[in-house]
């Protein structure tokens, strides 16, 4: 990636001309250095997405342009030359050297054949790779051409669809020699010559303003290009600037200005050292004002402007029809997981139920075991003592081991796994089917592999989402069921509840041993009485044992109550703990990613418009593409 | 008037007329195979041969004109801002279509028609794609034309000189910005005899301009050619170069070339002049020599000789083996390969297995013995309930503690396994219908759609409304099963006998084995299921179940029978359920996933060998035959 603010400072202190770099007024240099950077992290963000993929292939093809414009931003602007041929664009370059310096006339169409590059002495031009293209460079020491490099242009509109292929190309209808135009390689050339323009001065008469084949290449450069508009033959042809201006609009480019000029009159009259007609004067003072000095910079800072938001809003463009599938993906992922939630809850929920012999023990130990001090809780201790002498039986399955708490067990490998999530309510059937469906609505949003998976999940991915799942849920449930268990302890283990029980409990044991403490010192040591025998203390041993039970029952009983309903208020609560992500994370990540991309964009989108609104008071008279192309 | 080959506009030579009239049973036949096809190669993913200049020439020439009143229809066309429009009013002698200084201003082709000949002539026959309109005012050719919505503005020549048999047609620009204009320059130039060609020195070698006249000239139009805004008689001597090459660049061999002087003034009053360069075409220059009549001109060809020619260029192109009609039939064929294949690989990868779990064995038993029911003996039935009785009973008590299921549980339990496995199944194809698509381009054209755009979520709905919809036994499968059973015991009486003996017989010790009933039934399925076993291991099962009932009340010597006879038969009665069960997977893939692609691409597929591409192919042949003799 390149470094494009530094890259910018070090061309400012090695600028030819050692000028200061001025800010432009309205231009925020740092805002559209921060926007060029922003483009370029974000066109590389999603390399595995191929829309993005394919936003960075346009960008590639713009950065090194941005770029170019902030490094050179004080070299003479290259304004090239264009129009169908015979509009006489060599006879205006003609007219702008103040010589013949490319050959002009109606001897044979197309005249030029060769770009014709015209520099003033003292510029250096060598950095314009001219060779590639066969250009010849001229010199002309005219004022108008003094500050600027300019290019006349080979013609768009000579050469036939199969002249570059010849020898594989389409056969001529006629079937018979071939035509001199199969060597005409003059679209070519221009198409190579154009990139290194920085304006175009767009040439028309009034047979060519409408030209399909002239209107497709402007559309293909004039991003980030300012244009400049001139219409020839002024002394043969009407005035059609007005129809050509609608014409532009329709293509998308605004002209606030179309210079309307006669080239041979021009041209005898800058041979003949004659005041120029008004027409081509008005055309030099444009290029003066709009292209020289000061007004190149802007025209350059602007250009890249505008070529930074034709980019982002060819992306947006492109991207927009994706923006509803990726919000389908995302919601789709969401509905899925809650499909699977509700699977999961149903067989949670049952198996929970079905376990209630094993959730009343757990909690019937937890309140034996804080309850201390008094004669109930000596027999409740007592009875749990007993239970325990009873075999235990350990939990099985999944739930039965987690409330039993022996923990996750571990994940079986192949099969098994499958049936070990089984237990929770999910197969491997319901995971296919989310996946399937998440694929299709994956491959709307042109998300693929390797952002997400395929439908059917490789044995160690199945074995890592269930083992997370399985570990997930382990947690999930044990931190239900403790909660659960710690609130109905607490509700019934309260000091109040404690005092009651052993206060019936005591007062049994207290009759009891009133009772035999009366018999004894009363009945037999007062009044005489023989000893009943220990025959009593069995009996009350019965009645305090069964009064025990009782009011054990009707403690327990307040700690069951309403158990089922607990039940369900917990497993309601399943969706929201994101269990079943594992297996359908690489949908919802990618769904992530992609909206992240288009708001990114969106966000560059605004940062651009805020940059382009700052300056529109600052624009010049040329010409330039709108945001929308044809 | 020396201007171009001169004979007297009289009635049509019978000869030359006609030689392309003896065409117009083959030029039908080629048509009408054309129609016939054209729905097929659409579907094939062939591109539409309207675009293509042989069936332009078939249906914009040959077709309307082969069988009609012969007429001679001159165009007047070049690029835009031209001087087309000036040309025309000129030829007519009246201002039919306005010339203005704007360009591509005339948006539909606007005609002239000699005094009388609209009401001889079908002029939307005659152009087809055109929809013909009384001409109201000059203005009528501007504008107004909508793509889509082709006017041809017409009108009868107010001056009356227009020769009998000659239509005048002003016709849109072929270089412009609005490609709907040079479509409508297109399909007039198929309709047409005589191109006057406007050429000017910005445009005479423009490639568009080039490409347009090329494919006239190969239809064997013939031109007139006029260099308009000529800067006269300063360029006179640049024409010759100018015109050499346009006659290099397009194969032409224009009639007669004309030099148009620019000149505001008669240009704004339609006076404009026009001057003939003989040795531009093998006569002599005559730098003096005045202005002549271009209308005069047109009107003095020899229009038999010219119409002919441009008929016979029409059916050459046609016919031309190169980039005719036949390159479309081999299009068409190619497609048509391609589709085969495309039909062998979805063939090959668009096969799942579904592993549907084993049928209930209580389910088909139970149908096995309401079809044995009156064919028992009393003492047997009776004994059958009282067992029954106490099965039940005993399967009360096995629910109650734990280890039985009842019959609904079990059925839901299998529901459920069974409608896992249909899911499964769907996935799967759905995902191999996706590796098709990869493998085969034409397949993801056809499919794509489905897979990318479908709403998955709804296939899977619709499989779960089909499966819950399902009756556990249906009323086929009953019938089915009786069916088996009759033939069964037709072939194997003597086994029948043995068994309902038996059944009698052994009553009286059968209480576990009805218990056995009861209580083994489906629940053991879920989990073979589960395990991987398919049908095989099931009717294994079955057949020992089978073996364990009957071995005890009939001793040894029946087991061999028994295995022999029976498994084939419950074989089937398994298969059978199996079958209709996993229909339901078919019938969503059907109705829902794929609809009627399937057969789409089993029709493309054929394509190649349809007899209509065969008659289309004898048909070329034979005219070429016909053409060249």
């Amino acid at each position: 990636m390149t470094d494009i603010p530094s890259a910018a400072l070090k061309s400012a202190a090695d600028s030819p001309a050692g000028a200061a770099l001025q800010p432009a007024p309205g231009f925020d240099d740092a805002g559209f250095d921060d926007l060029v950077t922003g483009l370029s992290r974000w066109s590389a963000a999603l390399p595995d997405w191929p829309p993005a993929r394919r936003v960075r292939a346009e960008w590639e093809e713009v950065a090194p342009r941005l770029d170019r414009a902030r490094r050179e931003l004080s070299r003479v602007l290259v304004v090239g030359v264009i129009g169908g041929t015979g509009t006489g664009k060599s006879t205006l370059v003609n007219a702008l050297a103040g010589r013949d310096v490319s050959p002009a006339g109606d001897v044979a169409r197309p005249t030029t054949v060769a770009p014709v590059v015209v520099v003033a002495r003292d510029v250096d031009c060598s950095w314009l790779a001219l060779d590639e293209v066969g250009a010849r460079v001229v010199t002309s020491d005219a004022a108008a051409v003094a500050n600027i490099v300019l290019v006349d242009c080979p013609d768009p509109d000579t050469q036939g669809p199969g002249a570059p292929l010849p020898a594989g190309g389409a056969q001529p209808p006629t079937g018979g020699a071939q035509r001199p135009s199969t060597h005409n390689h003059n679209r070519d050339l221009l198409e190579r010559i154009l990139p290194a323009c920085d304006v175009l001065l767009l040439v028309a008469t009034a047979q060519k303003y409408r030209s399909w084949s002239v209107a497709s290449e402007v559309a293909a450069f004039a991003p980030g290009r300012p244009l400049l508009f001139v219409q020839t033959h002024a002394s043969r042809d009407a005035d059609i600037r007005d129809d050509w201006r609608q014409e532009l609009e329709r293509q998308g480019i605004e002209a606030p200005a179309i210079h309307r000029v006669d080239g041979l009159e021009a041209a005898r009259r800058a041979a003949a050292g004659l005041e120029p007609e008004p027409g081509f004067a008005g055309l030099v003072k444009a290029i003066d004002e709009e292209l020289v000095g000061r007004a190149a910079r802007r025209v350059r800072r602007t250009g890249a402007l505008d070529l930074a938001g034709w980019f982002l809003h060819q992306a947006l463009g492109q991207l927009a029809p994706l923006r509803q599938p990726v919000a389908d993906l995302s919601a789709g992922a969401t509905a899925q997981a809650q499909r699977l939630e509700g699977l999961m809850e149903k067989a949670v929920a049952g198996t929970l139920r079905a376990s209630r012999p094993a959730w009343q023990r757990v909690m019937e130990e937890e309140l034996v075991e804080r309850w201390h001090g008094g004669p109930f809780a000596m027999f409740l201790h007592a009875l749990a003592g007993l239970g325990r002498l009873w075999p235990r039986v350990r939990g099985s399955g999944f739930v039965g081991r987690v409330l039993s708490g022996q923990g996750v067990p571990p994940v079986a490998s192949g099969d098994g796994a499958w049936q070990s999530i089984g237990e929770v309510g999910l197969t491997e059937a319901d995971v296919e089917q989310s996946r399937s469906i998440l694929v299709g609505l994956a491959a709307r949003a042109a998300i693929g592999e390797p952002m997400v998976g395929r439908v059917r999940l490789d044995e160690r991915a199945v074995q890592t989402s269930v083992g997370t799942l399985m570990e997930r849920t382990g947690h999930w449930l044990v931190g239900g069921v403790d909660r659960l268990v710690a609130e109905r302890r607490d509700r019934v283990d309260s000091a109040w509840s404690r005092a009651v029980c052993e206060l019936l409990f005591g007062a049994l044991v207290v009759a009891v041993l009133g009772r035999a403490a009366w018999s004894f010192f009363y009945g037999h040591l007062w009044l005489g009485n023989p000893l009943g025998g220990l025959g009593f203390l069995e009996e009350a041993l019965v009645w305090i044992i069964l009064w025990g039970l009782c009011l054990r029952w009707i403690v327990f009983a307040r700690l069951r109550a309403g158990l089922d309903r607990d039940i369900a208020g917990l497993v309601t609560r399943l969706p929201g703990a994101r269990l079943v992500e594992p297996f359908l994370h690489d949908f919802s990540t990618a769904a992530v990613a992609a909206a992240t991309f288009l708001e990114t964009g969106d966000d560059l989108a605004r940062r651009h418009a805020a940059l382009e609104a700052r300056i529109e008071e600052g624009r010049s008279t040329l010409g330039r593409l709108k945001g929308h192309g044809p | 008037m020396a201007a171009v080959p001169h004979k007297t506009p009289a009635a049509p030579r019978p000869s030359a007329v006609s030689r392309y009239v003896a065409w117009a049973g083959s030029v039908g036949e080629l048509c009408d195979v054309v129609d016939r096809l054209k729905g097929l190669a659409a579907e094939l993913g062939t591109p539409s041969p309207e675009g293509a200049e042989w069936y332009g020439q078939l249906f914009g020439k040959l077709r309307p004109q082969v069988t009609r009143e012969p007429v001679m229809v001159a165009a007047v066309c070049g690029g835009t801002n031209t001087g087309k429009s000036l040309v025309s009013n000129v030829l007519v002698g009246a201002e039919i279509s306005r010339s203005l200084p704007e360009a591509a201003r005339t948006r539909c082709p606007v005609a002239s028609l000699p005094r009388g000949l609209a009401a001889a002539v079908d002029l939307a026959a005659l152009f087809p794609g055109f929809t013909p309109r009384a001409w109201s005012s000059d203005t009528d050719a501007l504008g107004g034309s909508a793509a889509g919505d082709d006017l041809l503005v017409w009108r009868e020549d107010p001056a009356g000189r227009q020769p009998a048999r000659l239509i005048l047609i002003d016709t849109p620009d072929v270089d412009g910005t609005l490609r709907e204009n040079w479509h409508r320059a297109e399909a007039v130039r198929n309709a047409c005899d005589v191109i006057v060609a406007v050429l000017t020195q910005q445009k005479y070698n423009d490639a568009a301009v080039r490409d347009f006249f090329a494919a006239a000239a190969a239809a064997g139009k013939s031109l007139v050619v006029v260099f308009n805004m000529v800067n006269w008689p300063a360029q006179r001597e640049r024409i010759a170069g100018w015109y050499a090459t346009f006659v290099a660049e397009t194969g032409a061999v224009p009639l007669a070339v004309y030099a148009v002087p620019h000149d505001f003034a008669r240009a704004e009053s339609g006076t404009i002049e026009f001057f003939h360069l003989p040795e531009l075409t093998g006569g002599s220059a005559d730098p003096a020599a005045p202005p002549v009549d271009l209308a005069a001109a047109l009107a003095g060809v020899d229009f038999d000789r010219i119409k002919l020619q441009a008929m016979e260029g029409a059916f050459r192109v046609v016919l031309d083996p190169a980039a005719g009609m036949a390159t479309w039939l081999e299009a068409i064929e190619s497609s048509s390969r391609e589709w085969h294949d495309a039909r062998g690989v979805l063939a090959e990868e668009a096969q799942v297995r579904v592993e549907l779990p084993s049928a209930p064995r209580e389910l088909v038993w139970n149908e096995i013995w309401r079809w044995l029911e009156p064919r028992r003996s009393r003492v047997d039935i009776n004994l059958s309930r009282l067992y029954r009785a106490a099965g039940s009973g005993v399967a009360w008590v096995g629910r109650r503690i734990g280890v039985g299921r009842t019959e609904e549980e079990r059925r839901d339990d299998f529901a459920a396994v069974e409608l896992a496995a249909l899911k499964q199944a769907l996935a799967t194809f759905i995902d191999r219908l996706e590796g098709a698509c990869r493998r085969s381009p034409r397949l993801r054209a056809l499919l794509g759609d489905t897979l990318v755009g479908g709403d998955r979520a709804a296939w899977y709905a619709d499989l779960e409304r089909r499966h819950a919809a399902l009756p556990m036994v249906s009323d086929d499968y009953r019938a089915f099963v009786r069916g088996e059973l009759d033939r069964f015991s037709r072939e194997n009486p003597k086994f029948l006998q043995l068994l309902l003996t038996g059944l009698s017989v052994g009553s009286v010790a059968r209480p576990c084995i009805t218990v056995g009933l009861m209580m083994a039934g489906a629940a053991a399925v879920p989990a073979a299921a589960a395990a991987g076993h398919g049908l095989t291991t099931l009717v294994h099962t079955a057949g020992d179940y089978v073996v364990w009932a009957v071995a005890p009340l009939a001793g040894e010597g029946v087991l061999g029978l028994t295995m022999a006879g029976l498994k084939p038969l419950l074989e089937r009665l398994f298969a059978g359920w199996s079958a209709e069960r996993s229909r339901v997977l078919t019938e969503t893939l059907h109705d829902v996933v794929l609809g009627d692609r399937l057969e789409v691409i089993e029709r493309l597929a054929t394509a190649g060998g349809r007899p209509e591409v065969a008659r289309a192919r004898r048909l070329l042949y034979d005219c070429g035959r016909e053409f060249t003799r």
